[in-house]
């Protein structure tokens, strides 16, 4: 794909009315007690949301998101300040505030800090929505409401949802860089509930990205999303209880990423590594998977929710390999982890907001795709489960695991039977890992609608994988 | 300072009907943080700040126009009132949308005991100390291999709302909180857990000693879990299991999900929905606790509500809106556009906590859960889960790799006991409880 000139950037002294001076004095005082680094993230984030229920366009909001971070690190240690009073005073304040973290005064030399641009561009975005009419993006939201009530007379209810936001980073560091990035970020959901006699269920579709308003018409309209979301709750309607216990379990494509975010990603962030409280922590180089798959987290993917040109530190991400062939092969880094591990950036650190201090985060994850024909994987299964959407899962660090199936369908002598909802499926990562048997050669990517949450952080993720089979997993259903 | 955000808000609503709002309320919040994280003896984070945040709804010809910012900018701010007049002809009318009419009743914030002025008033050295000291004694047992690290938190803040319906409001809440994380096990046979204290007074937080303590005994008592096979059983949930159950309900028995169909409790009001063990009240006014505040996001004054009295389905929580969609009053449960939670609650019942264990000849103690498998539509519930296996009413091993899946209406209904053990440490709490049956899933 062509790459289309950088998105427009607006210099930094308009949002911050702030100078290169300023930054360099502000830089000085934040190093005043003895920080070896010192970084200042500026922030400034336009939103618009649109929702249409009850046959009405409901409401419309405008918010802004204006502040900066300041963050001093001495050895492992991090002192943070914030605000969104921009005024020197308060801006000192929160400087001495990170600086707090050390106390040995030292004189600090004036960072000589020189401006970059980021090389690549990966957002994807024409018609930039933040500037497009309202009316205009009311009728994306019509469009998929209407089609959505419209699928089925069973269809009782429709919410229709549109969030645009542009989001505006600065980032200089003692290191001398400064650099800033503006980021487009578009969602269209639609939820429906269908009835039939007292029984209600609900689905849910949506998609955006780093994307122009262009996107609803050339890659997937607000029509196909409404209809997606009946579809789901009608066929919910017909499904039975899923079953309980011990059996092989077939993961469709796309939508099961979850799984390897997850089972693998969450476990491979740094953090998590350098303090050894990952299952993974002692495990690098070695085997932890069935030789059939190959984990990259790639946020260079043009378009992606969870891709960005530099990361919450300014640096550029690279398309991160974690396992290959069942063996562990990096981590996902931020600065502070790189350095104290002795191991290079990836581009993964990432922050909600500037409230926030940088973290190892995920942005596009996957199972690379594999040999087998997905219907010769469903055909392997003699008596089984196939997950088909999911609702979103959780881990914890010893690779306890569990994510949420919303629909799904037995499998019986290879062919998917009875129609099923609402179950969870758990297990322990390396052993999932390891029993994964067959891996498809259809790659595919979730809804563009994900969010992970980590110590309170919410970032926007997309995750993908080809149909899976795994030998054994426990299911929760109800039966 | 105070009288400063009193004044903004005010000033922000006259020139809002000025620029031609027929309603308009405004909201600000002036908060600071306190945040530090200690992992194995040394600061890992501190976190020192304070922001302010501001929040606006207009509605013009019936129809509304929300904002916000964290710019406190004049000129961003009329900017964004302006616009919001502009938008607002851009959505349907709403014959249900507007300000709450301006109740008589007013309810004074110093009556609620939720600041706390030693909260501001602790030194950064006394919080680090008291998070060092937390981690130190639960790493002084030699069956903890690792910490997650233990953290401190204060936060101070006061909101004020100004409406064109004549009211205005301010009050000062004060949260702090202390918890620790733990591992213990080896690399392949990890457990987990944590326990923490969060108030809105100072003194009345458990001490380093007991958080320390009880995370140490949480994280051990699942050290070498077995496998179970798939059955139905009774299950007992620990208070904090039955919290989580009670937010799900909560979010079954607000007014949003009400009119939107989007909750198993669509016209139950009035309904036997559980048995008669089942009290759950929404109360604002219960002095020093967490979920306590005069009034809410649109100015309603806060209030003790019914909403399951023996079993019968009594209220449902509403904001303004879906109040006036439900043909029903307001319960003071307004935040933002949506609704939340004031302290919501299980009533107590009359057994102990050992006395609900001892019952069982065979069950799962249910001591933690993973995962988000809850969907209100159907009330189907369908989670990842940790517990301890009881068998002749005595606690016999922990179990992992299980799931639990229920129906939280059928549960309702199938409370065999309630624990005399509740305690408001969040503003959604309920005691220990057993169910008569449900599917874990396991080998």
């Amino acid at each position: 794909m062509n790459e289309p000139a950088t998105f427009p950037a607006i210099p930094f002294e308009d949002h911050f009315r702030l100078s290169l001076g300023d930054f360099q004095r502000i830089l000085g005082i934040a190093q005043s007690s003895g920080g070896s680094f010192a970084e200042l993230f500026l922030e400034y984030r336009a939103y618009n949301f649109i929702v249409m229920e009850e046959d009405i366009i409901k409401e419309t909001a405008e918010s802004i998101c204006l502040g900066l971070g300041i963050r001093v690190v001495a050895g492992e240690k991090t002192g943070y300040g914030y605000t969104n009073d921009l005024s020197f005073e308060k801006i000192k304040k929160a400087a001495l505030s990170a600086a707090a973290i050390t106390s040995s005064p030292t004189t600090v030399r004036v960072v000589d800090l020189s401006q970059i641009r980021p090389v690549h561009n990966y957002y994807r975005a024409c018609e930039i929505p933040h500037r497009a009419p309202l009316g205009k993006k009311i009728g994306l939201v019509k469009e998929a409401y209407l089609a959505c009530q419209k699928s089925d007379p069973a269809v009782k209810k429709v919410k229709a949802a549109f969030q645009d936001q542009i989001q505006y980073v600065t980032i200089a560091n003692s290191d001398g860089l400064l650099v800033s990035d503006a980021r487009p970020l578009l969602k269209l959901s639609c939820v429906a509930i269908a009835q039939k006699g007292r029984r209600r269920e609900y689905g849910f579709s949506g998609g955006g990205g780093r994307v122009g308003l262009e996107y609803f018409v050339s890659a997937l309209t607000p029509a196909e999303i409404g209809k997606a979301a009946a579809q789901e709750a009608l066929s919910l309607l017909e499904a039975k209880d899923a079953p309980a216990g011990e059996m092989p379990v077939v993961l469709s494509p796309g939508n099961a990423g979850v799984l390897i975010h997850e089972a693998v990603g969450h476990l491979l962030e740094a953090d998590f590594n350098r303090k050894k409280t990952s299952v993974f922590w002692d495990k690098f180089g070695s085997r932890v998977a069935s030789p059939l798959v190959t984990i990259y987290d790639d946020p260079t993917i043009p378009a992606f929710r969870g891709s960005y040109n530099i990361d919450d530190e300014g640096t550029p991400p690279r398309k991160t390999l974690l396992i290959e062939k069942g063996v562990i092969k990096g981590l996902l880094q931020d600065r502070l982890s790189a350095g104290l591990m002795k191991m290079p950036l990836t581009g993964h650190g990432r922050r909600q907001d500037f409230t926030d201090i940088p973290i190892p985060r995920m942005a596009n994850t996957y199972i690379d795709k594999g040999e087998y024909d997905p219907e010769e994987i469903v055909k392997s299964v003699k008596k089984g489960f196939y997950a088909d959407r999911f609702q979103g899962g959780q881990v914890e660090d010893s690779g306890k695991f569990t994510f949420s199936v919303s629909s799904g369908f037995l499998i019986e002598n290879g062919k998917l039977t009875v129609p099923v909802k609402q179950a969870t499926l758990i297990g322990s990562n390396v052993d999932i890992l390891n029993k994964i048997e067959m891996v498809g050669h259809d790659l595919m990517f979730g809804l563009q609608t994900g969010t992970c949450s980590k110590e309170g952080q919410d970032v926007p993720v997309t995750d993908g994988c080809p149909t899976l089979k795994i030998s054994k997993m426990t299911v929760g259903g109800l039966r | 300072m105070k009288d400063d955000l009193l004044f903004i808000a005010e000033r922000l609503v006259r020139y809002g009907r000025a620029c031609g709002a027929d309603e308009i309320e405004v909201g600000i919040g002036d908060g600071t943080e306190f945040s530090v994280d200690v992992r194995l003896g040394e600061i890992e984070n501190l976190i020192e700040a304070g922001s302010r945040s501001l929040g606006l709804r207009i509605i013009k010809g019936k129809k509304t126009a929300f904002a916000a910012s964290s710019d406190l900018a004049e000129e961003t701010l009329r900017h964004l009132i302006r616009n919001a007049v502009r938008r607002a002809e851009l959505a349907n009318k709403d014959e249900f949308s507007g300000l709450p009419i301006l109740s008589r009743r007013t309810i004074d914030p110093a009556t609620l005991a939720i600041f706390d002025p030693e909260v501001g008033r602790l030194e950064s050295k006394t919080k680090i100390a008291l998070a060092l000291e937390t981690e130190r004694i639960a790493l002084a047992d030699k069956r903890i291999t690792n910490s997650h690290g233990a953290s401190f938190v204060t936060n101070e803040g006061t909101s004020v709302l100004a409406s064109s319906n004549g009211f205005l409001g301010e009050c000062q809440k004060t949260y702090c909180s202390l918890g620790v994380g733990l591992q213990a096990g080896e690399t392949d046979d990890l457990v987990e857990d944590f326990w923490f204290s969060s108030q809105t007074h100072f003194k009345d937080l458990e001490t380093p000693e007991k958080i320390a303590r009880t995370a140490v005994e949480r994280t051990v008592r699942q050290l070498k879990p077995r496998k179970i096979k798939t059955q139905r059983v009774p299950v007992v949930f620990e208070p904090q299991m039955t919290a989580g159950l009670l937010g799900f309900l909560f979010s079954c028995t607000a007014g949003t999900a009400i009119y939107q169909k989007a909750s198993f409790l669509v016209d139950k009001l009035g309904q036997r929905i559980g048995n008669d063990r089942i009290t759950v009240i929404d109360d604002g006014l219960l002095p020093g606790k967490l979920g306590t505040g005069p009034f809410d996001s649109e100015g309603v004054p806060s209030r003790r509500t019914v909403v399951v009295r023996n079993g019968i389905l009594k209220n449902y929580l509403c904001n303004t809106y879906a109040a006036r969609k439900l043909k029903l009053k307001s319960t003071g449960n307004a935040d933002g556009n949506g609704v939340s939670p004031n302290n919501f609650y299980l009533e107590a019942g009359p057994h102990s906590p050992a006395e609900i264990i001892r019952s069982c000849e065979k069950g799962l103690l249910l001591i933690r859960t993973l995962g988000h498998g809850l969907n209100s539509v159907t009330g189907d519930i369908s989670r990842g889960a940790f517990g301890l296996w009881i068998e002749k009413g005595e606690i016999a091993y922990p179990v992992s790799e299980i799931t639990i899946s229920g129906n939280l209406g059928r549960i309702l209904k199938t409370v065999e006991m309630v624990g005399n053990d509740l305690e408001f440490r969040g503003s959604i709490c309920g005691p220990t409880i057993k169910v008569a049956e449900m599917m874990v899933a396991g080998e």
